[in-house]
């Protein structure tokens, strides 16, 4: 059982999706994240700044062939923080005795 | 915890999260022409076996071989992918279970009809048995996937739904 820890970094809707689609990931393209959360370069770099500056994701990048392409990795503290996060999620969910099926939201 | 975040709010998140998670699941499954191109191969190796030509086979081998290498790096680890899934976490065990299951009975299922048909001294058993190990591909494949999707969907940290 993992003990939930509510994080507001991750919490912001842009910064969720993101850890989101990286927590099933062992690394994307900048581009797939891109189109995953609906996202211009620009927002979703800055999105990833924050994130890294707190330690939550891993920037590469390097080539493949001459075109050039920048991944991007969910860390260990970023999974551990995003675990904890949906952990904390679901009990204040289960606090309330509501259901979490998504067609009830 | 967060005494401001209401249930409504959370499960919302939560639903947002899943969304996210089964968009990736779904861009890294193999897709439905990855089947019908190696089973068209395969077809095309068991024809060559059948017509017993060395400089047939000569030819046919390494491409079928270099092919379905190629195919299934670029699936697995190349340009094609965007993205590389978590699978220690989201395949599991169950999963590559599954891939290997199919793996054998598909090889099982070739090498069986095609000692059968020989055996039997029918006519083109290479051909015969590759275009049933070709119709197990084309119709097991699909099947596969979307047995490893739920597999995948069922191990999220937000579970199935």
């Amino acid at each position: 059982m993992i003990a939930g820890r509510f994080d507001e970094l991750i919490h912001a809707p842009t910064r969720l999706s993101i850890v989101s689609l990286l927590a099933a990931t062992e690394w994307a393209d900048f581009s797939f994240v891109r189109d995953g959360v609906g996202l211009s370069d620009s927002a979703l770099s800055k999105q990833l700044t924050t994130l890294e500056q707190a330690g939550y994701v891993e920037i590469r990048k390097g080539f493949v062939g001459k075109r050039p392409r920048t991944s991007v990795k969910l860390s260990g503290a970023g999974r551990k923080a995003f675990t904890q996060h949906v952990a904390a999620l679901q009990e204040i969910v289960a606090r309330s005795g509501a259901s979490v099926l998504p067609s009830q939201v | 915890m967060n005494p401001d975040v209401q249930p409504d709010e959370a499960a919302s998140a939560l639903s947002a999260v899943r969304r996210q998670q089964e968009q990736v699941i779904n861009a890294v499954l193999v897709p439905g022409w990855y089947w019908w191109v190696i089973a068209a191969l395969a077809v095309g190796l068991g024809a060559a076996v059948d017509s017993h030509r060395e400089a047939v086979l000569a030819i046919t081998i390494p491409v079928f071989a270099v092919a379905v290498a190629v195919l299934t790096a670029a699936m697995i680890f190349g340009g094609y992918r965007r993205a590389q899934v978590r699978s220690t976490d989201l395949l599991g065990p169950r999963g590559a279970l599954r891939i290997m299951v199919f793996v054998w009975l598909l090889v099982g299922t070739i090498l069986g009809a095609a000692f059968a048909l020989r055996a039997g001294h029918l006519r083109y058993p290479g051909t015969i048995a590759t275009a049933i190990g070709a119709a197990v591909l084309v119709a097991g494949g699909p099947v596969l996937m979307r047995s490893l999707r739920g597999i995948m969907l069922s191990n999220r940290p937000t579970g199935p739904q």
